[in-house]
């Protein structure tokens, strides 16, 4: 594998009389820009690879002709002129040639007031008016986006457009079409960008430089950068953490666009949520005022018809609020509070501290996530305190802590550039992580050997050299006969296991009978394919492994992650570039919220309850006698308070009605509950079931740091002001805490993120200056000089023996297989376009218009076999549950299978999912059930 | 396969090409839609749409344009009128000027038919006559003669291998061979090139993209003696250490293409292609921009014809990034006669200090229009005599030495020695080795808009001088022709060349004004009268 060969010739030239000396293979323009020269261009950027097409950059060289400095290297002894009369003469003519077909208006100017072509027009002094050219015929617009305006008047096929969506997204959506003066740009054979595969990311209007492809508006008018405020934060969905300029609108006090801003992490590349996902937060059905349950609605229940099970009037969207507000009154924040804290109180002396527990959010930050777990650990008294970290990646963490460690990433995601090899299993990634799959995507058309393992074939699959789609629930046999393959074939490291592993006769001996014709019967891959697989793995000099909710949402899901932490362990590859464990993190904060101690078994930076040691640290620093008992886990706390154990909830910005398996056990669970406390921005589901709601702020209204998939912790800043009384959540936890008899107060996140770092050595010397403007990565020894440790264990690992463990694990099947009553097997996730319950994408006005309705995916010849159109209506039905929706005939779902995203409450997956548990992450299996597939007409 | 290779597998198939089956085609190659709509759309060879029964095309470029081939096919349309079966359409240069008014029916090849003729075959193509038996002539270069042994020079140079190579480049440098495409670049210093060059593999390509208005040379040595074309690449090989050539032959030249494949059976069976070297045919889907070096490269990469950034030149990243020999069709066809009778033979062809032979196309207004291989330094005067005079016994008005992308030169210069130099003294350029004759009558404004009008049609519309430069003459050029001109063309006009010439990406855009400058240059007076008749309106 050849990677980018670094130079070390350099090239000595003079340019408009200057010398200047580069290094070999520099072109002009970037030889000219160290002279601070300036060379106008309109076709080149930074960003992308050159192709010198507007040739507003030519310069004179000697030659016959001029050349493009964009494009043409820069040779020993060559006598460049950037601005000659005859170079300024073209130039002049060719922004003449532009404007003369030119739309009247452009877009761009008008929207954020950027068109490089106007602006070049008026550096030269040229007026439209004056231009002796016949104006070409008006193009057409193409205005089917739901995100992006087309002029192709205002298109001068500078191919920036192309190169974004092709070569920096991967997305290979646009091109051109046609030939000569009459090409355009085009999407996909050629059909208008609203119907075309276009995935909306929104990166060939960011590059593009004229009006041709512009941002829509979504909240308020687009207006020039200069006229708004802009705010360096980052983005608030997944756990790519990309790093984003918000343009503000002060007097609105709206977001007005998102721009990407350079980071490690993102390049500022960004997907479709993260560019046009920002608006929920002005959504009309924000909460505004504390409320209080009406007497009259007692005892408690669900409000809602979708949520008590029934089928709505009107199908699909959000909660209604004409259903449910008349529950609840308004109250001041005082009597709110007073009664939140008075009834947790009155539950801890009634029933003890363990009848308590809390539920903090993935969505909120390191400050908010340390807080609330003080708050439950020393104000409630027990260790129940989870988040939906249990729902996504506990297993892996917790094979992750048990053989190397470490929960956490053991190299970034953007290292797989320097990978030989690359495995993404069980990760949709192009869908959940797309800015990272862009990295990886980039890799793969870069000389990197892309392995993908799924039972779907999802989009990243598209760029496999290898795509293995194995059976549902078969990973353990999989792997077992890879590395059965990598002993036998000796394609391990002996030097590695030798010096940094325990256990690996114990490994060898279980494999042992996991030979590739064994496995294939299990994972329906041929046996030469495992092999061929296995040895493509078994030879790279580096491999990353990348992996999601596929492989950690089964009741295997431990297994599962053991056993690519064996392959990694077998080969050697960690601590090295190009080389790790990633499994690829879901919420923007769900690596911080674990961090901050948001876990029952663990306080901060993953000191044991269990421990002593840790427990007197904690109670030094909090002043209380800590519980010395692990508290219980989300799926536990649910049964808790379906039996009664459980009495009062705090949750901040959980909703676990439409996130948690088995949505029916869940309702009756939290209508069980003696006292519940709703904090949260919109009324969910779960807030149906409230005694007390308390408005909180969104993710732009409050500071505050976030940690990403890679261990970058990055500052989210304040975009705009929260909307009517509503607080931001810390200051919430505090007033509760105070209320409870343990009175916190701090003036600002900072000081919270001063104690939370104090208390987690891992996070050591981080604060709010030295993290601006990229973040840095955990652990960071010596913030003032370095980005952070980006490459974890190179020479051991944190375990007590200093070794990494084998953890060898037999093939055991899911939990509940399909059978002749359900005979399909029942797979949920995520769209690209939603966010885990909707609240807040669906509540976005783009991303709503996207995809705006629950659909399960399934084989077309599945569909055709039950006589169902590929866009038909299906009833699908567990032994829990029933739900009703549109099938989308989707090929790269295996013939029995259906995918059901969890987003949609008209249709919660998580009425079928089975909340059986892994015995060890306590995550349940959301990705495995069986299901029963039936005709059906649409919803009443 | 390749996607190319594919579309005109499905088009063969299927007669056109269906978006449900591109679909099934890009999912099974792997492709994104896009790249298939990108190709597609590109070249004129692909269809959407299903084909009428009976196509007509009809040439509207120079050679046939002074023919007349506007009214000419008004009248086979007028002929044809209703007829639902058949559909008549104008199309770039076909490269049989010497048939002009040139036609295909159904892709073969009619020329120099009376329209009724035409119409007839159009409701009757299965009358066509069977391509004529190409009764070769005696040309100077073909050593084999009739009785020589074919290959001789390859087979005696090719037990050296490789170190025959400074033998060969040498003799080709010191016999001064220049590229016969149009640019001229010395054929010995190319080898020499990429011969030097370590990586590996390399490739020889064969330029028959013969498209340029006024040539048809190209195709005449590809269907007489596509024997010389081969042992020349064979050559280029063996110097170079490719393994892999190919021909890049445009589609309309199907039975010529017949004739280079029935060659290469030929040379295959007498082992002098093999493992060693092979060469394969690849047919152009279409359009001018393709016989430029790099488009041409881009098409055998199964992309849109667009020129390539310039350097890094074929010679050092060519075919798929690898080092490539990319020449003409008369360029590889000299070479094997060069080596064989040497250095000094070559040089002692040529006539008034010229060195060389030369094939040449003349049409336009000339009695007998053709290939002559004629001595280098032969004047216009000579040549233009030796294809029968000027038509109808009428004066000379202009010439084209080097088909339509070469400026036009006035009678006076027809004194002119044919040679690379000569003729660009005069002004013009030898270019594509096409003479095209103008007599008195011609009406300049209409020839040159005719030109500009070509390089607009088949601009592949990658940059931006280009793409909108040629597209803007034309416009104002059609005002004019229209009288509703007004002077502005004649103060904007140096200002669009420079800049064509000085800012486009490859060779089309640098020359695309260089003709119509030249008209306005001698025959400005004929622009006036028309901008006068444009007032009076």
């Amino acid at each position: 594998m050849i990677k980018k060969a670094e130079t070390t010739q350099t090239i000595n030239l003079t340019i408009d009389g200057r010398k200047v000396t580069v290094p070999a293979g520099t072109t002009i323009w970037d030889a000219a820009k160290e002279l601070g020269i300036k060379i106008p261009g309109l076709c080149h950027d930074p960003r992308l690879r050159p192709v010198g097409v507007c040739r507003m950059c030519v310069v004179d060289v000697g030659e016959r002709v001029l050349a493009a400095a964009c494009i043409r290297e820069a040779a020993d002894g060559m006598n460049v002129h950037t601005n000659s009369e005859k170079v300024e003469r073209c130039r002049k003519t060719l922004i003449e040639l532009l404007l003369s077909d030119y739309a009247t208006e452009s877009l761009r100017e008008q929207k954020t007031g950027d068109d490089l072509l106007l602006a070049l027009a008026r550096d030269y002094g040229i007026e439209r008016s004056e231009i002796d050219l016949p104006t070409g015929d008006g193009r057409p617009q193409d205005l089917s986006s739901p995100v992006i305006d087309v002029d192709h008047s205002a298109c001068i096929l500078c191919d920036r457009c192309i190169r974004a969506c092709d070569e920096v997204q991967h997305n290979n959506v646009i091109g051109r079409t046609g030939k000569g003066y009459g090409s355009r740009i085009s999407f996909d054979f050629n059909v208008p960008m609203g119907s075309s595969t276009c995935v909306a990311c929104g990166e060939c209007a960011a590059l593009c430089p004229t009006g041709a492809l512009t941002d829509k508006k979504l909240m308020v008018p687009i207006q020039p950068r200069e006229q708004l405020d802009s705010v360096q934060s980052v983005c608030p969905y997944c756990g790519v953490g990309c790093a984003i300029t918000y343009h503000v609108d002060r007097d609105a006090n709206a977001v007005v666009f998102a721009e990407g801003r350079e980071s490690p992490a993102s390049d500022s590349r960004l997907c479709v949520k993260g560019r046009y996902g920002f608006d929920y937060a002005k959504h009309p059905q924000r909460l505004t005022v504390p409320l209080i349950r009406r007497d009259d609605f007692y005892p408690k229940g669900p409000l809602s018809a979708a949520v008590k099970g029934e089928r709505r009037k009107k199908p699909g969207g959000l909660v209604d609020y004409d259903e449910v507000m008349p529950a609840f009154r308004e109250a001041t924040w005082e009597e709110a509070l007073d009664l939140a804290a008075g009834r947790l109180k009155e539950i801890k002396q009634k029933d003890g501290p363990s009848a308590l527990a809390g539920f903090g959010s993935a969505k909120c930050s390191n400050e908010e996530a340390y807080l609330f777990q003080k708050l439950v650990r020393a104000v409630f008294g027990t260790n129940n305190v989870d988040h939906c970290t249990r729902l996504c990646h506990a297993s892996s963490v917790a094979a992750l802590l048990e053989t190397i460690g470490s929960g956490a990433v053991t190299n970034v995601f953007a290292d797989v550039r320097n990978a030989d090899v690359a495995v993404v299993t069980g990760s949709n990634t192009t869908e959940n992580h797309p800015v990272a799959a862009t990295f990886i995507k980039d890799a793969a058309a870069d000389g990197t050997t892309l392995i993908v393992i799924d039972s779907r074939e999802t989009g990243i699959a598209r760029h496999a050299h290898h795509f293995l789609q194995i059976e549902a629930g078969s990973d353990v046999a999989l792997y077992n006969a890879m590395m059965y393959v990598l002993i036998e074939e000796d394609l391990v490291d002996h030097d590695y296991i030798r010096d940094f592993t325990e256990g690996f006769d114990g490994l060898r001996e279980l494999v042992k009978k996991y030979t590739p014709e064994m496995a294939q019967d299990i994972c329906g891959i041929p046996a030469d394919r495992i092999r061929e697989v296995a040895r493509v793995f078994g030879r790279a000099g580096s491999a990353l492994v990348f992996w999601g909710m596929g492989i950690s949402q089964h009741t295997t899901g431990t297994d599962n992650s053991r056993c690519l932490i064996s392959l990694v362990l077998l080969t050697g590859n960690v601590g090295r570039p190009g080389t790790g464990l990633h499994p690829l993190r879901g919420q923007n904060n769900v690596q911080g919220a674990s961090d901050a101690g948001l876990i029952p078994m663990v306080y901060p930076d993953y000191q044991k309850v269990a421990s002593p040691e840790s427990q007197k640290k904690f109670e030094k620093a909090w002043g209380v006698s800590l519980d010395p008992n692990p508290g219980l886990t989300v799926v536990e706390i649910i049964n808790g308070a379906l039996v009664g154990s459980i009495k009062g909830m705090y949750m901040m910005g959980e909703n676990p009605f439409l996130s948690d398996p088995n949505g029916n056990k869940v309702r009756k669970a939290l209508a069980n509950l003696e006292f519940l406390c709703v904090q949260d921005i919109f009324l969910t589901e779960t807030a149906e079931f409230a005694d007390v709601i308390l408005p909180a702020t969104s993710f732009f209204e409050k500071f505050g740091t976030y940690t990403n998939s890679d261990r970058r912790v990055q500052v989210g800043q304040k975009t705009m002001e929260p909307p009517g009384q509503a607080r931001v959540d810390w200051e919430l936890v505090c007033e509760i805490a105070t209320r409870m008899g343990y009175p916190m107060s701090y003036k600002s996140a900072d000081e919270i993120f001063a104690e939370f770092t104090s208390l987690a050595p891992s996070y050591s010397g981080l604060d709010y200056e030295n993290l601006k403007p990229a973040g840095k990565l955990w652990p960071c020894p010596d913030p003032a000089t370095s980005d952070g440790v980006q490459l974890l264990f190179g020479d051991g690992f944190p375990t007590e023996s200093g070794r990494g463990k084998f953890v060898p694990v037999d093939y055991q099947p899911a939990a509940e297989l399909p059978d002749e009553e359900y005979p399909f097997i029942l797979n949920t996730g995520r769209l690209l376009e939603h966010w885990h319950t909707g609240t807040m994408t669906r509540r976005s006005k783009a991303l709503d218009a996207i995809e705006p309705e629950a659909t399960c995916q399934m084989n077309p010849e599945d569909l055709t076999e039950l006589g169902v159109d590929p866009d038909g209506y299906v009833k699908l039905s567990t032994r829990r549950g029933t739900i009703t929706l549109r099938a989308r005939a989707t090929p790269g779902v295996s013939r029995g299978n259906v995918f059901v995203p969890f987003h949609f409450r008209e249709a919660s997956a998580n009425i079928l999912t089975n909340d059986v548990l892994d015995p060890f992450g306590k995550i349940p299996e959301f990705k495995f059930c069986a299901v029963r597939v039936e005709k059906a007409g649409p919803p009443a | 396969m390749g996607l190319i290779g594919e579309l005109y597998r499905l088009q063969e198939e299927r007669g056109y090409l269906r978006a449900d089956d591109l679909a099934v085609l890009a999912e099974r190659l792997r492709v994104p839609l896009y790249r298939v709509e990108e190709v597609v759309s590109f070249y004129t060879h692909f269809r959407t749409a299903p084909p009428p029964k009976t196509e007509v095309a009809i040439c509207r470029d120079l050679s046939c344009h002074l023919l007349e081939c506007r009214d000419y096919c008004s009248r086979v349309r007028e002929l044809l009128g209703g007829d639902g079966d058949v559909d008549v359409h104008e199309v770039s240069c076909l490269g049989r000027c010497e048939f002009a008014p040139a036609a295909l029916v159904n892709d073969v090849p009619v020329g120099r038919v009376s329209p009724e003729e035409l119409a007839y075959y159009a409701r009757a193509p299965e009358r066509l006559p069977p391509a004529r038996s190409v009764h070769t002539r005696r040309w100077r270069i073909d050593y084999c003669g009739e009785t020589g042994q074919k290959y001789s020079v390859y087979e005696s140079y090719r037990e050296r291998g490789r170190d025959a190579a400074p033998e060969i480049i040498e003799t080709l440098k010191t016999a001064d061979l220049r590229g016969m495409g149009g640019a001229g670049f010395p054929t010995g210093l190319k080898w020499d090139l990429v011969s030097k060059e370590a990586a590996t593999p390399k490739y020889v390509i064969c330029n028959a993209d013969e498209s340029e208005p006024g040539a048809f040379k190209d195709r005449v040595i590809h269907e007489e003696l596509p024997h010389l074309v081969i042992e020349g690449m064979c050559l280029a090989a063996l110097v170079t250490g490719a393994k892999q050539g190919y021909v890049y032959v445009r589609n309309e030249y199907e039975p010529e293409r017949r004739a280079m494949q029935l060659a290469l059976e030929d040379a295959r069976a007498r082992g002098v292609l093999g493992e060693h070297f092979d060469i394969e045919i690849f047919v152009s889907p279409g359009g001018y921009i393709l016989g430029e070096e790099t488009a041409l490269l881009e098409a055998l990469e199964d992309r849109r014809g667009e020129p390539r950034n310039k350097p890094p030149y074929p010679g050092q990243k060519g075919l798929r990034g690898q080092p490539t020999v990319i020449n003409n069709v008369e360029t590889l066809a000299l070479v094997p006669t060069i080596l064989k009778n040497g250095a000094d033979w070559w040089k002692a062809q040529g006539i008034r200090g010229h060195s060389g032979l030369k094939f040449i196309g003349a049409s336009g207004h000339v009695e007998n229009p053709g290939v002559f291989e004629i001595r280098l330094g032969t004047t216009v005067a000579e040549l233009i005599e030796r294809a029968g005079g000027v038509k109808d016994g009428k004066a000379l008005k202009a010439f084209a030495p080097g088909g339509a992308s070469s400026n036009f030169l006035p009678a006076e210069a027809v004194e002119t020695e044919i040679g690379f130099e000569t003729i660009a003294k005069a002004g013009s350029m030898l270019g594509a080795a096409a003479l095209v004759v103008m007599a008195e009558g011609t009406d300049m404004i209409e020839t040159a808009t005719n030109v500009t009008r070509f390089f607009r049609n088949e601009s592949c519309g990658k940059c931006v001088p280009c793409r909108t430069g040629t597209e803007k003459v034309v416009a104002m050029l059609e005002s004019i022709l229209a009288g509703n001109g007004d002077g502005a063309l004649r103060d904007i006009l140096p200002t669009l060349e420079e800049t064509l010439a000085e800012t486009s990406i490859c060779g089309l855009g640098q020359v695309a004004l260089g003709p119509v400058t030249s008209a306005l240059k001698y025959w400005g007076d004929e622009l006036d009268a028309y901008l006068a008749k444009s007032q009076d309106r």
